[in-house]
């Protein structure tokens, strides 16, 4: 062995200084790690130097729109690239990756699966640290920061959309059930946001509250037979040909139907719940991903985005200076705090809590 | 002398292949539907759905990525399965069938389950492949030697052995004993397992659900946005081209094949 192998006392000390001030490295890691900085926004643009922003949005005609209303322009002005996964589900992306790794910076959801993924981890900002950032915010109702991670910015009501040469009008949540509608039941899968939405709604309306999962259970079993569809689409292609008198449906996609001359109408449930689009800004994203996350949400939460967007697929917006589209207003349809005061939007965290047993049962009651 | 099939067995296969064969039909007539919904039977006939996807700059370059992914995916896995098909009929050790049970796995397993464990495979070994098209290939790629394992190896089996050694004893390497006779012996099953990887790749959805790159969606993921979101027939119509370049593909590859065995004979 040669004399620079050997270890001396003074060495070995040096050594273990060394290695003690690297084991203290991680925590000041932390302590500066990009996504630790403060970050806001104001409103205004800037110069992301192109940038790469990773969304999490729904495919299809609606990325068409989304893409030529609101992100091609916001790529230009802002200098950065926008990532766009459509390939839902979210909620196993965001977990594998954990919530240091955002899988998405901004994302855009349905709020079952959003709470789902709230209460998996310290995934999103909180809807006061968006409000904050967020100028938009400001003009938003209540209710579109009820889910307590992000905001949301277009919501449609739930309800039956029905032939009208099937008999009297439906007025009542209850008339689903009627005799005269054996066998002619539309609703949807179990992973169907609309049918979470539809057992919640039944609880409350067979049942002590919202809670009552048996009379829930109960009361569907006696609405079977029904027809079982997994899109919203695919049910209005039901109800366009006869198959299904009455259905669970969402407002503007079912009124599409009736714009299209078939004899059918809707009728919003009396319990006012409402299905919504959430955005979410991941809290880990670096600064630069979280500022564009925080002017995105801002432009979609504009009043010109929410007017071309209910223009286009009949949503209704959660900013108060936005309007409705004309169908809508022409139906009665208005956005002022009284129009707003009644919708609920259901307890999901006691859904997704009780999510596997509601969704076993379910299936072996549609027989799946 | 001219073969004949009994009656009953000749109805059953009629039967059969008009099984198989009856969604293809409801397909493309449901893209050819003049209605607004994608509906069995179409209300009248029209273009109307095949020129909106012509004109859909998101279905033409779905399409068109899955094309490439497809070709990409063919060759690696022609190659790999090739390899693994004659590595497993020419060795002969203990746990050789479990270790073709493993090559095999991956058509076992459920797509989704295949798609999610490499996804987290890509995250916790930080390889940087998560959602990119790299990651998705290499998916890809592993769904779909399977195929090619399973033809090659088929044609293998009926190979005679001998005939390389002939080869080898004359004076051949093993290289161009491989190449001059092995190969166009096992030509057809190599060529059919490309077909399968082929469309394997093109018509895969379970692996890409989870493996897509943003902006680079695959044609059987824009159809299941598309139905997920509008359920117009659009979808069909790019299903009647889907089935179409697959059954190109068939029809070439079978025609490539004859025309060889006739240069051959020649």
């Amino acid at each position: 062995m040669t004399d620079k192998y050997q270890t001396t006392r003074r060495a070995l000390l040096k050594k273990g200084l060394g290695l003690g001030a690297a084991a203290a490295l991680p925590s000041s890691f932390y302590i500066n790690h990009a996504w630790a900085q403060d970050v806001t926004y104001d409103g205004g643009t800037f110069d992301a130097e192109g940038a790469t922003l990773n969304i999490g949005e729904w495919g299809g005609g609606w990325e068409e729109f989304v893409r030529k209303a609101l992100t091609d322009q916001f790529e230009k002005d802002f200098n950065c690239k926008v990532n766009w996964d459509s390939s839902f589900p979210w909620f196993p992306k965001f977990v594998t990756q954990g919530p240091k790794e955002p899988v998405f910076d901004i994302c855009n959801w349905n709020l079952p699966n959003l709470t789902q993924t709230k209460q998996a981890g310290d995934y999103f900002l909180t809807t006061d640290e968006v409000k904050a950032n967020v100028p938009n915010a400001a003009d938003c109702w209540d209710f579109a920061f009820a889910s307590g991670a992000g905001v949301t910015w277009a919501y449609m009501p739930y309800v039956y959309a029905y032939r009208t040469d099937a008999g009297d009008p439906v007025n009542s949540f209850r008339d689903f059930w009627a005799e005269r509608f054996a066998n002619k039941r539309g609703t949807y899968g179990t992973e169907n946001g609309l049918m979470h939405a539809f057992f919640m709604a039944t609880a409350k309306e067979f049942g002590k509250d919202q809670y009552d999962m048996d009379a829930a259970f109960q009361a569907l079993e006696g609405a079977m037979p029904m027809k079982i569809s997994e899109f919203t689409f695919n049910m209005l292609s039901l109800i366009e040909r006869g198959e299904v008198d009455i259905a669970v449906h969402i407002e503007g996609e079912a009124l599409s139907l009736k714009r299209k001359g078939v004899p059918m109408d809707v009728w919003q449930w009396d319990s006012h719940p409402i299905l919504t689009q959430t955005k979410t800004i991941s809290r880990y994203s670096d600064p630069m991903q979280k500022r564009l996350a925080f002017a995105l949400l801002n432009r979609t939460l504009s009043p010109e985005f929410l007017n071309a967007f209910g223009d286009e697929f009949m949503w209704r917006p959660t900013n108060s200076n936005a309007d409705i589209t004309a169908p809508l207003k022409e139906a009665g349809v208005m956005n002022t705090a009284d129009a707003t005061k009644a919708f609920w939007v259901p307890d999901w965290d006691f859904f997704v809590q009780n999510k596997q047993d509601i969704t076993e049962r379910l299936n072996s009651i549609f027989g799946l | 002398m001219e073969r004949k099939i009994p009656l009953p067995l000749l109805v059953l296969a009629v039967l059969g292949f008009a099984y198989m064969l009856l969604p293809i039909l409801i397909v493309v007539l449901a893209g050819l539907t003049s209605g607004e919904f994608l509906t069995f039977p179409p209300e009248g006939l029209s273009l109307r759905w095949v020129i909106a996807f012509l004109q859909s700059e998101k279905y033409l370059s779905a399409f068109f990525f899955s094309f490439r992914l497809a070709l990409m995916t063919m060759v690696v896995s022609t190659i790999l399965g090739t390899a693994a098909a004659l590595f497993l009929s020419r060795s002969r050790f203990v746990g050789r069938g479990a270790m073709r049970a493993f090559f095999l796995s991956p058509v076992v397993l459920p797509g989704v389950v295949v798609g999610f464990a490499l996804y987290a495979f890509y995250i916790s070994a930080g390889m940087g492949i998560s959602r990119t098209i790299w990651g998705l290939w290499i998916g890809h790629i592993l769904y779909s030697t399977p195929y090619v394992i399973g033809t090659v190896g088929a044609a293998l089996a009926t190979y005679d052995v001998s005939l390389e050694e002939a080869a080898r004893s004359l004076g051949a390497s093993p290289w161009r004993a491989f190449r001059k006779v092995t190969l166009p012996n096992i030509a057809q099953g190599i060529q059919a397992g490309s077909i399968f990887a082929f469309i394997v790749s093109f018509g895969q959805f379970e692996v890409s659900l989870f493996l897509s790159a943003p902006n680079s969606e695959p044609l059987p993921i824009a159809m299941y946005n598309s139905l997920r979101y509008k359920f117009d027939p659009s979808a069909a119509a790019a299903g009647i081209f889907a089935i179409t370049l697959v059954t190109a593909s068939v029809l070439l590859t079978n025609r490539l094949v004859n025309i060889r065995r006739l240069l051959d004979r020649q």
